[in-house]
């Protein structure tokens, strides 16, 4: 018997523009929105758009992350609920317990099923036993020596390059490839040492490494009822360092091959005993045999090229699902129409490796129109703090076909004007006109093989360039350019 | 005919309407007017003030380029060549844009490579309607791969003859040169008379004109003239009355002084013997010198010293577009009161060294040389080009040798062989013809210099002045197209207020303002504070 809820506020534990997305679909709901906030991020676009904000502390980051002051705060403001985000505690299994302990409901699956599906080792057992197939792996490795031989026999069969996992990574981290024996003898150290810092856990396992894949996932939808269905494939092929840059819906695989990969991460999640929003990835080869990734049981960033071409905010179904309410439409209802290109505009420099260039917004005038939707963390004049992740804007673009989505995207990145620190648009700039992008040909290989599009002029405003010459005259007294 | 010529015609027909007028046509020669006054400093946003009454004056053509302006648009005036020439298309796109190029030298002082110019004849041809061609030694073959481009490109091609005076300078050798020109190019050119200095009467104008018309009657003649004496009106008349189609002129709010005589003069005395000026509109040309008689004082600073008619010209026969730069010259590096022994000295080199025309680069040969021989002694300090001159580098001399004195004087100089000048002239004497460059491998050495891909026109203009041109490039990418910059702005001295508003429309005609807030000095730097489009700005400068 499922016990249903009405939920008059709930608290969103996450920050910037997720945090915003949450509020929007809660408000819609008639529900009242708290959300927390380190003292080092009191001046970002959440605080300003929840109904109430709670410091939790200093900060910078540790905060987000304290379960017991998030806790606390939703207890003093009298919030049913917790919305976790992605990201931070967003797949912690511990904070959905600490939730249930404290009398609160969480928006998001139930403690195991993160804790199963976080161990990708539990996972691919949970997705072979739903008949899915997984890339060759080892178990989790032996610490020392007998690691050392079990990783050898492993890439005696299947061969180099060989991929190491942290076994509990995510989010494209703690993924590393080696290329002979000498250098992943060397490296299972390392990726041990980094697993444990990054995750607090040292365990690794060994992955076969594929050619030319195309990354490929299912959003998917389960109420307490056992219905389970998926809204749709997304590709998120287009990545740097295993983090995705660009994500598009559908995944523009053809149908049948598309149906099968949709059916195979409902199964995997009904084995899972999956609730609320998740997502199910896995990688496509050339040939269209695909092979299960991983279960992401959380909202994702790129939630919204979803939500674009299907229509459905995924979020309040994830909201109504945790009142106990069933999935409020049916498989047959599911209709993606057209294509959908998000990415993300992060205040980044893409020339110098991506570095972060976090500063004051002086000028920001976004981009719209016809087919545009922005999830925005910026306002002008906010200064970006430096301690968390640089994310502007995330911008969701529309088209009925691919070409129009394209074009789209292109016009609606030239309409941007964001002065005061660098950003991805120019390197965006450059992709949305390249020919294999253009044609949709592309793999997860491809920031690799395009490594021509950051070279890329940034180019500064005609404008501010003559008020360069302006203060040269002003200071010499004269143009120096004249004699 | 009576019919205003315009960009929608082509080549033959535009041929055709000049051979059958019944009336003169006009070319505002805004290029050689601005040399000579402003020192090239005339900035495009003046053009584009007055381009809209010029478009509709209703000029046979405006000549906006060529010459030594291509080298100063880079120098001093920050803009391309190129793009003054677009510019000026898209403010006049009726009237035909013209452009005057020194054969084998085109825009500069020493031969090019062939394939070199060819590029350059291409790539400016996409903007300019005619080409006036000369020599400055009238050595027709100097020409020769210019007009075979422009016809290549079916442009309007005017070869021209340089003419000067002195008994050299006969009807018989200007008619064989003609001759010459129309045995290469074929009988659809116009013939340009280029008095580059102003010289002769109308009388002699006019008797060359019947000279060339009778040996060749369907010829169509243009006139190129010069202000100095301040007679070029009547030679103009004399021209015109005599059979000539076209005539260069000014607009007479710039003064006519170096340049060509005015245009409404030249049409006001015409009008008593009959002959009318084909498409002009009196009310637009009156206009447009309004305009830039208000916009002269801020070239003020730019005005040569000595201002003013000097008949005495017909004696020293310095062209008219230098005379500006020579007096600014001379009263830069002090030796302005010595002009007049300067100028006997031009009149007696000219005789010593050939008696040949006056027009770059033989304008700067004959004023470098006056200029040495005055300050430090008859040819004690001659210069590379006299000696390239001698060697007969730039083509042979037309009428007779230098007396032999002279070439031991400048071939010896600075000499450390030993070598005797005849064993030098020998050895290092004739046409000098650069070999071909590799124009794909010039290209790559200024990708790489800029560390961006070149374009066309960038590439012609590394080649033409490899110095300027990369300066320039990296101007532009610093500071932007600086040209939408009122002249006023430009030429700023003493700076800006607080709270000043500096007002300009970029190329696609958006307004922006940049507004002064404030400056301060921290050490060397000049830290100025600006508000550009509601944005504020911080610029530092290093002084």
């Amino acid at each position: 018997m499922v016990e249903k809820k009405e939920f008059t506020k709930i608290l969103v534990a996450n920050r910037g523009e997720i945090a915003v997305r949450i509020i929007n679909s809660a408000k819609e709901l008639g529900i009242k929105a708290v959300t927390v906030y380190e003292e080092t991020d009191k001046d970002t676009c959440h605080v300003m758009r929840a109904d109430e904000a709670v410091c939790i502390g200093p900060g910078p980051r540790k905060d987000y992350l304290n379960i017991e002051a998030i806790i606390t705060a939703a207890k003093q403001t009298g919030a049913q609920a917790i919305h976790p985000g992605y990201g931070f505690l967003a797949e912690n299994p511990d904070f959905p317990e600490a939730c249930t302990n404290a009398g609160l409901a969480f928006i998001g699956p139930p403690p195991k099923v993160i804790r199963n599906l976080g161990s990708k080792v539990i996972a691919r057992k949970l997705a072979q036993r739903a008949g899915i197939p997984v890339i060759p792996a080892t178990e989790t490795l032996s610490s020392g020596k007998e690691g050392e031989r079990q990783a050898l026999v492993f890439a005696s069969k299947f061969g180099y390059p060989i991929m190491v996992k942290a076994v509990s990574g995510g989010g494209g981290r703690g993924i590393r490839q080696y290329r002979d024996e000498k250098s992943l003898l060397n490296g299972l150290k390392q990726s041990r040492s980094e697993a444990l810092m990054a995750f607090g856990n040292d365990a690794i396992y060994l992955e076969k490494c594929l050619d030319r894949i195309r990354h490929v996932e299912v959003q998917i939808l389960a109420d307490q009822y056992g219905n389970v269905i998926h809204l749709g494939t997304r590709n998120c092929s287009i990545q740097r360092r295993h983090q995705k840059l660009i994500e598009i819906a559908p995944a523009g695989l053809d149908k049948k091959l598309s149906d099968k990969i949709c059916q195979s991460a409902v199964q995997v999640t009904k084995a899972s005993d999956y609730l609320s929003a998740g997502t199910v990835e896995l990688l496509v080869e050339p040939d269209g045999n695909f092979y299960f990734l991983e279960v992401n049981t959380r909202i994702q960033v790129e939630h919204t090229v979803t939500e674009v071409v299907t229509g459905i905010d995924i979020v309040r179904e994830q909201l109504l699902i945790a009142q106990g309410e069933p999935i409020s439409i049916s498989q047959n209802q599911v209709v993606e129409r057209g294509y959908a290109i998000e990415l993300r505009i992060n205040a980044e420099d893409p020339k110098n490796n991506f570095m972060a260039n976090p500063g004051l917004v002086q000028v920001y005038q976004p981009s719209a129109g016809p087919g545009v939707r922005l999830d925005a963390a910026v306002y002008q004049g906010y200064e970006i703090p430096r301690y968390y992740d640089s994310m502007m804007v995330k911008l969701t673009v529309y088209g009925f076909t691919w070409k129009e989505a394209v074009q789209r995207l292109a016009r609606t990145l030239e309409g941007f004007l964001i002065i005061g620190v660098k950003t991805t648009i120019p390197y965006f700039q450059k992709i949305v006109h390249e020919p294999d992008f253009i044609k949709m040909n592309f793999d997860t290989s491809y920031v690799y093989t395009h490594s021509q599009l950051l070279e890329y002029q940034e180019e500064e405003r005609e404008e501010v360039k003559i008020a360069r010459l302006i203060a040269e005259v002003h200071a010499h007294g004269y143009n120096p350019y004249t004699h | 005919m009576s019919q205003r010529i315009t960009t929608g015609m082509n080549a033959m027909e535009t041929l055709e309407i000049l051979q059958d007028a019944d009336g003169y046509y006009l070319c505002n020669n805004e290029r050689d007017v601005s040399q000579s006054d402003f020192k090239n400093r005339l900035m495009p946003m003046t053009t584009v003030r007055v381009a809209p009454f010029r478009e509709a004056a209703g000029f046979f053509s405006v000549e906006a380029s060529g010459g030594a302006s291509v080298h100063v648009d880079l120098m001093r005036k920050q803009v391309s060549p190129f793009e003054r020439l677009r510019i000026a298309r898209q403010t006049m796109p009726r009237t035909l844009l013209q452009i005057a190029c020194r054969g084998a030298n085109l825009f500069g002082y020493r031969h090019y490579p062939e394939n070199v110019i060819r590029l350059a004849v291409k790539k400016f041809s996409d903007y300019v309607n005619v080409w006036r061609v000369y020599d400055f030694l009238n050595h027709v073959p100097n020409m020769i791969p210019i007009f075979e481009e422009v016809q290549r490109a079916k442009r309007i091609l005017m070869p021209s003859i340089c003419f000067s005076t002195g008994k050299e300078h006969t009807d018989a050798y200007y008619v064989q040169k003609v001759k010459e020109i129309l045995g290469v190019t074929g009988p659809n050119v116009i013939i340009s008379i280029k008095n580059h200095s102003g010289l002769g009467t109308p009388k002699r104008i006019s008797d060359l004109v019947v000279a060339i018309q009778s040996a060749y009657p369907d010829i169509i003649l243009h006139y190129h003239g010069c202000n100095t004496d301040g007679n070029d009106v009547g030679r103009m008349a004399a021209a015109i009355i005599a059979g000539v189609k076209i005539c260069d002129v000014s607009d007479h709010g710039y003064g006519s002084v170096y340049g060509q005589a005015p245009a409404l003069s030249l049409i006001q005395m015409l009008e008593d013997y009959g002959k009318k000026a084909i498409g002009m509109n009196i009310e637009a040309l009156v206009k447009t010198s309004d305009i830039l008689r208000r916009e002269l004082k801020i070239y003020e600073p730019f005005e040569s010293p000595f201002r003013g008619h000097d008949p005495r010209v017909a004696h020293y026969k310095l062209t008219g577009g230098a005379a500006g730069s020579t007096f600014e010259q001379a009263d830069k590096d002090g030796f302005l009161e010595r002009m007049p022994e300067i100028f006997d000295e031009m009149a007696r080199i000219q005789v010593e060294l050939g008696n040949w025309w006056s027009s770059t680069p033989g304008s700067q040969i004959l004023w470098s040389t006056a200029v040495n021989n005055v300050l430090f002694g008859r040819y004690k300090k001659p210069s590379l080009d006299l000696k390239n001159l001698l060697l007969g580098r730039y083509g042979p001399l037309p009428f007779y040798e230098p007396d032999e004195w002279i070439y031991e004087k400048v071939l010896e100089y600075q000499r450390t062989d030993g070598k005797k000048w005849r064993q030098i002239l020998a050895e290092e004497g004739g046409l000098i013809k650069p070999s071909a460059v590799n124009l794909e491998q010039k290209r790559r050495q200024l990708e790489s210099e800029l560390k961006s891909s070149v374009s066309d026109e960038q590439l012609v203009l590394y080649l033409l002045h490899p110095f300027d041109a990369v300066s320039f490039f990296k101007f532009e990418a610093k500071y932007g197209k600086t040209w939408v910059l009122l002249p006023d702005v430009w030429f700023r001295r003493g700076g800006f207020k607080t709270g000043e508003r500096i007002t300009f429309r970029d190329e696609g005609g958006k307004p922006h303002y940049i507004e002064f807030i404030s400056c301060q000095l921290e050490g060397n730097t000049a830290l100025t504070t600006l508000l550009v489009d509601h944005t504020l700005h911080k610029i530092s400068v290093e002084l």
